[in-house]
């Protein structure tokens, strides 16, 4: 393309849910337009994190420039902007929307429509993208491209006029996809020569480079050498490097309006380039910000905190560098009367909070402790002030709080109808008030209002058991709303352990607090002494078990030269209490402090 | 770690391995290998001194205080093989007056002509592997001899003029029952021995045992046993001097409550273990495992396997594993004398371990309390080195 012409420019994202293939079908992509060699096409190659490929999820969003030379003659540039598909990143799915003018929603032949894909597919709509829907795995015996389109039109409610149908596996339909979407996405608008705006999608931290931002150029071009300024922070920079995913990092003299690709300009840390900033030029400085994204907080705390306390500057270090490349990672000292010192860290939700753990016990070789995840609840005090509380041991005095609210989500559950009273039931255990219920041909879309707090639990869980899986689940905040909250503390021989308080609802403090010491006392090992699990509202007691001690522990023979070999089988067996924490006297396992999680697990 | 610096060096005593069994048992963890053909003694014999010449420099002048010939069968060798080995020892070693020899016997590869012959060639006390009185049970243990075998073991025993003998029990076997227990253990009582160990069957990692576990009594029917065996022994004047140990009054083996005490020792034989102290270090040298390496060294295969320095720490915590192990504890100057460190480098892991009820502490003495003693490992992987781990982790 010599002449720049945005008529030959094709911005679209790919919605589906997890295992709809969306990865495969870009994997097809990138190799139908040439993008890697044979020997650089690894599976999955949009999702470059070990863990990401691991539990094929997509956590950030990324893109890939595809040069498509389609039937007209004429070749195209198609840039994909690769979304997330789990329902705690939901923010970054909307973010890499914003850079597009189309999308594909992707949906499994065999499966059908997802709460999910509903949820996103509606975003783009409102976000006036226009939308083709692709049944993918159509090879599979039991496709059923007819219901599933019925399915789109009934609860989506678009058009499947145009709907494609593919089979990324085997590669059937693939190149129809392409034509689709030259044919029936509009190109990017936008004026070539105005002054530059480009859209930060993402940023991340290269150990070479420093920031690497993901862009979008909406008006003017973007050349290197280019003084910049980040609209936010309002700092200069000169653009070092410009260039295109391919999806190898590309460098190229400029990117145009349209285009999306990468920019680097010597910022120091991601927080200096923020997502959903705009990019202008600091010579002739366009006037106003693109409109961007809200900055998203963390719903979701917990507190991580390291087996042996001497790792804690390490933990630092670890949390220093993974915040480098995630924004929505915070973390905060805290210190613990049981664990030491930590740090309190939050999170966008549950999945966030795994991968974040794995991460730093895999890539820092960091042994954690976690402790229960809590939502962020909001306290009026007797004198009318207002606190966030991340954390159930931070707690003002009973005596001084006038009212305990509690973060709402708004829930919308898509299920085949036989599931809908089991669904019913269990979202009404929760707290949950029902809001609407839509029959979509044979399927059911309900909403309801829950408090975060019990889907942080384990209502994700529950309801993919009760449904055998069927059932999807989308959620986004509501607001706070006063609760009859308590706290219950647990005490280990006596001796509360602030990291296992928990708040709960009033009404069922008594049988969460009996199932959690059941729990603990399956969790925690015998040991020396009888250890006492209590749980406690204030100073009342109201739930109570006995892990019994070991009768004894002793090596029945130990003489003169036995003694290495005896050394080693202790050295053994305390390696294998490593994940425990010593409190007082006693030794906790880390599954005991998540045991909270799980109180109605069987 | 603080410095080491022995005033007096600690006792001496040596222990003679003989590694051969006429087959394995199967929850034996021991250095013994079943024979295959005649038994090479007069070679071992030699390899044996020659070991001890060469472990000489290393306690010149020393004093040994007992000598113990375990295995393995020992009662395997010749009266004349125990008579040539003790007087090589004598004649390289200055012995106490009162030197203590024991010596291992199984019931089955004895008889009263040997026992009187070992008992000539000097050995003084004699300790015989019953294991059980019960022939169902020592079926199962794969042991070769049966209960009237036993029973004729102990009395050529006495018959030979041995008055030190000590009698090896186990509990805890399997398919055994409290009731037959007691009566094992009222058996053994009614031989009046001067010494009888009591141990508690323990699957061992590396035995076939442990890979095919046998169905043993559960925790709470060992607890019992456990119960009515200290009583039974303490009623017939047996003490219990460590956890699996039970003497009459003066009998208890000065050899074993040499390892309690962390006393030295020299190890001669395949895979025997010396432990020996010099005025500003401890060094633990182990020989060959296998007989035949260790009857033909080579070059590339010396005798002695592996010789290593102890740190300060291992020092300190070895010594606990040991002396935690008796009824008494240690005295402060004990830990001073056989560690060549004063006790301040361990109080603040024992101060733990007292605020935790586990330890008695004062000046003359310091001991496991009762539950102490009944959870002594989970006491001493309290009390284990960080040092390694944490080299082992970076």
């Amino acid at each position: 393309m010599d002449t720049h012409e945005l008529t030959k420019i094709r911005n679209f994202a790919i919605i589906a849910h997890v295992d709809h293939g969306k990865s495969t079908l870009a994997d097809r992509f990138i190799q139908r337009c040439g993008g890697l060699s044979e020997r650089e096409m690894e599976d999955q190659v949009l999702d470059s994190m070990e863990l990401e490929r691991e539990r094929g999820i997509t956590i950030k969003a990324q893109s890939v420039t595809l040069n498509y030379r389609a039937r007209d003659g004429d070749t195209y540039r198609l840039n994909l902007i690769d979304t997330p598909g789990h329902v705690d990143f939901s923010y970054e799915v909307s973010r890499s929307l914003t850079a597009c003018e189309g999308a594909l929603l992707v949906v499994d032949a065999s499966q059908g429509v997802e709460a999910q894909t509903v949820a996103v597919c509606h975003t783009a709509v409102d976000l006036g993208l226009e939308v083709i829907p692709v049944l993918n795995k159509i090879d599979l015996p039991a496709a059923e491209p007819a219901r599933v389109l019925e399915d789109i039109e009934n609860i989506i409610g678009i058009s499947c006029e145009n709907a494609v149908h593919c089979s990324a596996k085997t590669g059937q339909g693939v190149d129809d996809v392409l034509e689709a979407i030259v044919e029936f996405l509009p190109p990017p608008r936008g004026s070539i020569d105005g002054r530059l705006k480009a859209l930060i999608l993402d940023s991340w931290f290269d150990n070479y480079l420093g920031t690497v931002s993901l862009i979008r150029i909406v008006d003017g071009g973007l050349k290197i050498k280019d003084r910049i300024r980040m609209m936010a922070t309002g700092r200069d920079y000169v653009a070092e490097q410009v260039g295109v995913f391919t999806p190898k990092r590309t460098p190229t003299q400029r990117l145009l309006t349209g285009d999306v690709g990468y920019l680097v300009a010597g910022v120091k840390d991601v927080k200096g380039a923020r997502v959903g900033d705009t990019v202008i030029s600091s010579v002739l400085p366009a006037e106003n910000p693109l409109s961007g994204f809200q900055e998203i907080k963390p719903r979701v705390f917990a507190g991580l905190y390291t087996v042996s306390s001497g790792d804690y500057g390490a933990l630092r270090d670890a949390l220093d560098r993974l915040s480098l490349n995630d924004a929505s990672l915070s973390y905060d000292p805290e210190t613990s009367e049981a664990l030491g010192f930590g740090f309190r860290c939050g999170f966008l939700g549950m999945l966030h909070m795994e991968i974040i753990q794995e991460r730093l016990e895999r890539e820092y070789g960091l042994e954690i402790i976690t402790t229960a995840p809590t939502v962020v609840y909001e306290i009026e005090t007797a004198k009318g002030e207002v606190m966030a509380i991340e954390n159930p041991s931070q707690l003002p005095d009973p005596a001084m709080i006038r009212e305990i609210r509690e973060p709402f989500i708004e829930a919308r559950m898509l299920m085949p109808q036989e599931y809908v009273g089991s669904i019913i039931t269990l979202c009404v255990e929760k707290r949950g008030i029902h809001k609407d219920i839509q029959y979509l041909g044979r399927r059911v879309m309900l909403h309801f209002e829950l408090p975060l707090n019990e889907v942080v639990l384990d209502f994700f869980d529950k309801l993919k058991s009760i449904s055998r899986g069927y059932a999807s689940l989308d959620y986004e905040f509501k607001c706070f709303r006063a609760s009859d909250m308590c706290k219950v503390d647990i005490l280990i021989n006596g001796d509360k352990v602030d990291p296992l308080s928990v708040l709960v609802h009033r009404k069922q403090a008594d049988y969460r607090a009996r199932e959690l010491v059941k729990r603990m006392r399956n969790l925690i090992p015998r040991q020396m002494f009888d250890v006492a699990i209590q749980a406690a509202i204030g100073s009342r007691v109201i739930a109570r078990e006995t892990v019994k001690a070991l009768r004894k522990n002793v090596t029945a023979k130990c003489y003169g030269g036995d003694i290495t070999r005896k050394r080693k089988l202790l050295e053994k067996q305390k390696e294998g209490k490593k994940r425990m924490k010593q409190i007082g006297s006693v030794e906790i396992p880390q599954e005991a402090f998540l045991a909270v999680l799980r109180v109605d697990g069987e | 770690m603080g410095s080491i610096n022995f005033i007096v060096l600690p006792p001496l005593s040596l222990y003679v391995h003989l590694p051969w069994c006429e087959s394995k048992c199967p929850y034996c963890d021991f250095n013994s290998h079943p024979l295959r053909g005649e038994l090479p003694e007069s070679a071992y014999l030699e390899a044996l001194l020659s070991d001890l010449e060469f472990q000489l420099p290393g306690v010149w002048g020393r004093r040994l205080t007992s000598v113990y010939i375990g295995g393995g069968t020992p009662s395997l060798f010749s009266v004349q093989g125990v008579g040539d080995l003790l007087g090589g020892i004598r004649a390289r070693l200055p012995c106490a007056p009162d030197l203590e020899i024991s010596l291992e016997a199984n019931p089955g590869s004895s008889d009263a002509a040997k026992f009187t012959g070992f008992r000539e060639a000097g050995v003084n006390r004699l300790s015989i592997g019953v294991q059980s009185f019960d022939t169902a049970l020592l079926q199962r243990l794969g042991r070769i001899h049966d209960r009237n075998q036993a029973l004729a073991a102990v009395r050529a025993a006495r018959a030979a003029g041995f008055d030190n003998i000590n009698l090896d029990l186990m509990f805890g076997l399997p398919g055994q029952s409290v009731a037959q227990a007691v009566c094992d253990i009222d058996t053994a009582i009614e031989q009046q021995p001067a010494h009888i160990s009591c141990y508690q069957l323990t699957l061992e990692p590396n035995t076939w045992f442990h890979r095919n576990p046998p169905l043993c009594p559960n925790e709470d029917a060992i607890w019992e046993m456990q119960l009515a065996v200290q009583s039974r022994l303490a009623a017939a004047g047996y003490h219990q001097y460590e956890v699996s140990a039970y003497a009459k009054n003066g009998f208890r083996c000065r050899h074993n409550l040499n390892y309690w005490q962390f006393g030295d020792y020299l190890g001669i034989g395949a895979g025997a273990h010396s432990k020996i102290s010099f005025a500003d270090r401890v060094v633990r040298s182990i020989r060959t495992r296998h007989p035949q390496g260790y009857l033909t060294p080579t070059q590339a295969n010396p005798s002695v396997a592996r010789s290593y320095e102890l740190t300060a720490a291992d020092i300190g915590f070895e010594f606990l594993m040991n002396a935690l192990r008796l009824t008494q504890g240690f005295s402060p100057r004990l830990f001073q004398q056989h560690t060549g460190q004063a006790l301040s480098v361990i109080s603040p892991a024992l101060g733990e371990l007292q605020r935790d009820g586990l330890l008695l502490v004062d000046a003359q003495c310091i001991k496991a309390t009762d539950t102490g003693y009944r959870h002594l490992d989970g006491m001493l992987q309290r009390l284990l080195p960080e040092s390694t781990d944490v080299a082992s982790r970076r």
